[in-house]
């Protein structure tokens, strides 16, 4: 019961930050990246348990390229289908400048709060 | 989920569709594309596993089917909500004049015109691409060429039928694939060949460029009638002023009872009515040609 309630909320906390953190992971390449290299970045990035589903990572892509935050380009590969390549455009900037703002103010209000709660 | 865990990307895919059955088949193809990538990317970088370890521990760094799945509807519902304008009840019911009028308001209307007009020109070229196609392809059969040269056509012909459909979703905002149809499990070249002489979605795509030259001359003979006929009949005060002034030389109005002042507002409102009816048209035409293409070029799930 608690595991389900503790992965709900992390469920829940996933939907906008795997935005945020595709933009900025696409914001910090200096190439353009497919699918699966990204959601391996990801999932080096925490050795431990993966914080979300590297499949839920490619439909969220698809969403920031519609809304015109990424763009794309398909590019022929051995290994199985054309891959779609990714790469932030200007406006995708721009979201993930105003996306960070939200996400430190946010940590800090909620830190406030559990701090002041874990220490007696 | 009591289903057993898939060992292979068949399998996965396979489940993948199932999970997803019910939503929208370009939705489908799209999940299915991007899963694919996956699966093949991750199997070709462990070399050392088979498939089956592979797919084994895909379930805690991919997702399982079922989450996969849950993960595209709740995007696709967010993106569709996210795209649409919100919808605003109006605070007063509007007049019948303001309803009529307001498809000059509705940019689909436009872009379905648009189409119409176009849809000659992509008639002719895909027409033409399938008549060649067919054509070369029967002739060639029996030479060595003759097989490459139908693989190629036909794989032209998902391209095209690609495209055509990213047209439509532009134009008329009926949801198709954002991705190619996924080719299925690697082959030889004999089984893809009758795997694609099979599915039912070559044919009915090749239905579809055939049939879309007649549809094209419909479409485009209908916009120029309406628009000509509209835009003509709407301009007649304006003609009949600037003779008035003298500011054209002269205008043959035949038969006489014609140029009078009476008829040239009988003729301004008969022209707006003929082009905003035309206008209904052409975006019901829009809406109702997008769903045809739909049936042809997307497999149905």
């Amino acid at each position: 019961m608690d595991n389900i309630l503790a992965r709900k909320f992390q469920k829940d906390l996933n939907g906008g930050l795997v935005a945020l953190v595709l933009l900025a992971v696409l914001a910090g390449s200096n190439e353009d990246l497919y699918g699966y290299e990204i959601a391996k970045r990801l999932q080096k990035a925490n050795q431990g348990e993966a914080l979300f589903k590297e499949g839920t990572v490619y439909p969220v892509l698809r969403a920031l390229s519609a809304a015109g935050l990424l763009t794309s380009r398909i590019a022929l590969s051995y290994s199985g289908p054309p891959r779609r390549y990714y790469r932030i455009t200007e406006d995708g900037h721009r979201m993930l400048a105003a996306y960070r703002d939200i996400w430190r103010q946010t940590r800090n209000f909620v830190d406030r709060f559990i701090e002041a709660g874990t220490t007696p | 989920m009591t289903t057993a865990a898939p060992r292979s990307i068949d399998a996965y895919l396979k489940q993948l569709r199932e999970a997803l059955a019910g939503q929208d088949p370009a939705l489908i193809q799209d999940a299915e594309y991007d899963a694919e990538e996956y699966l093949r990317a991750e199997i070709a970088s462990h070399p050392d596993k088979s498939e089956a370890d592979v797919l084994e521990i895909i379930a805690s760094t991919y997702g399982d089917p079922e989450e996969v799945a849950a993960a595209y509807r709740d995007t696709e519902a967010k993106v569709n909500a996210a795209l649409k304008p919100p919808v605003r009840p109006p605070a007063r019911p509007p007049g019948v004049l303001r309803r009529f009028f307001s498809i000059y308001s509705d940019p689909r209307a436009y872009s379905s015109v648009f189409f119409m007009l176009l849809a000659l020109a992509t008639g002719i070229v895909y027409f033409t691409i399938a008549v060649t196609g067919l054509a070369l392809s029967a002739g060639l059969a029996v030479l060595v060429i003759g097989l490459p040269f139908f693989l190629a056509f036909i794989g032209m012909a998902r391209v095209i039928s690609l495209g055509e459909g990213r047209l439509l979703e532009a134009m008329t905002g009926e949801r198709m694939p954002r991705r190619p149809v996924h080719p299925g499990p690697p082959q030889n070249l004999w089984a893809r060949i009758i795997a694609m002489l099979k599915d039912g979605r070559t044919w009915t795509t090749l239905v579809y460029f055939i049939l879309m030259l007649p549809l094209g001359i419909a479409y485009f003979l209908i916009a120029v009638t309406g628009l000509s006929l509209g835009l003509a009949l709407t301009a007649a005060p304006v003609v009949g002023a600037l003779h008035y002034f003298g500011l054209t030389s002269v205008i043959y109005v035949e038969p006489e009872w014609l140029a009078t002042k009476y008829m040239a507002v009988i003729m301004f409102i008969l022209g707006v009515v003929i082009l905003t009816t035309f206008m209904y048209l052409a975006r019901g035409i829009g809406r109702g040609h997008a769903r045809i293409a739909k049936r042809l070029l997307v497999t149905q799930g």
